[in-house]
């Protein structure tokens, strides 16, 4: 009886280890595979069926994009070193604090506004029903994350915005 | 005709009654006899658990049996972990591209 208890308990795990090893291995291998593009733009290919001309035109407008996006991190990267420097050592808010935070807000709803219509010209390159899925997404993906955007300003402009 | 009384509470009824009703006498070795079926069915149940757990470790030791068992979990966790990896795989391309077109959204 001792013998079939072991049998069967060694059964089990053995059985056990042949599943997770078998899990992890293909988990693991599956991921990087899959990970290995370097695309950015392969997410939006497989999530949306993207055709290759789709694609294409999204990719144009996407490199259109990003070059502008890097110049407006920048500037807002530039000014929020700006508003920093002015409160250094401050001990009330002066004119020109004031004036620094209100063109820093600008130049952040400026970002936002051209982000929006940047998604909207891709999702305008996409079927219709993609399309709207895509913006739908990508509103609830970056302005549902407001402040998180706005922490991300706060470093250097290439180095925090994670453009290659 | 002469008139019985059949009173139960008749003590002298119940007397009768009392001294009529046979105890028959045990047979020999009785209390053993009983002591034995008891252990004997306990044996019994002890034996038909050791089978069971006997013939369950005959038949996973089959070999046609095992290769099949480990063939299907082979199977099955390869189809979890393919999936689960193209799941994760999926999340880490959106991370991408939403932090390439938002920066540092996600992080």
């Amino acid at each position: 009886m001792r013998r079939s208890l072991a049998i069967l308990l060694g059964a089990l795990a053995v059985g056990v280890a042949v599943f997770a090893g078998s899990y992890l291995v293909s988990q693991q291998v599956c991921a990087r595979h899959l990970a290995n593009a370097t695309d950015d733009l392969d997410w939006l290919r497989n999530e949306f069926h993207l055709n290759d001309s789709e694609l294409a035109r999204v990719r144009q407008l996407h490199e259109g994009y990003l070059p502008k996006c890097l110049e407006m991190c920048a500037r807002i990267a530039v000014k929020k070193a700006e508003v920093h420097r002015a409160l250094t050592g401050a001990t009330n808010v002066t004119a020109t604090v004031e004036q620094s935070v209100r063109k820093l807000s600008e130049l952040r709803a400026e970002c936002q506004l051209q982000m929006l219509r940047h998604f909207v010209e891709v999702s305008q390159a996409m079927p219709p029903e993609q399309g709207s899925r895509y913006l739908e997404k990508m509103q609830r993906l970056t302005l549902g994350s407001h402040e998180k955007v706005e922490e991300s300003m706060s470093g250097a402009a290439g180095q925090s915005h994670g453009h290659e | 005709m002469k008139e019985t009384n059949l009173n139960p509470e008749d003590a002298k009824l119940r007397g009768l009654l009392c001294r009529s009703r046979v105890a028959p006498a045990l047979p020999p070795r009785f209390q053993e006899g009983v002591w034995r079926r008891i252990e004997n069915a306990e044996a019994a149940k002890v034996a038909a658990r050791r089978n069971w757990l006997d013939s369950l470790a005959q038949w996973l030791l089959r070999p046609k049996l095992a290769l099949v068992g480990a063939a299907a979990l082979i199977l099955m966790g390869s189809f979890m972990g393919v999936r689960e990896g193209a799941q994760s795989a999926r999340h880490e391309a959106q991370a991408r591209y939403v932090a390439a077109v938002a920066p540092n959204l996600l992080r």
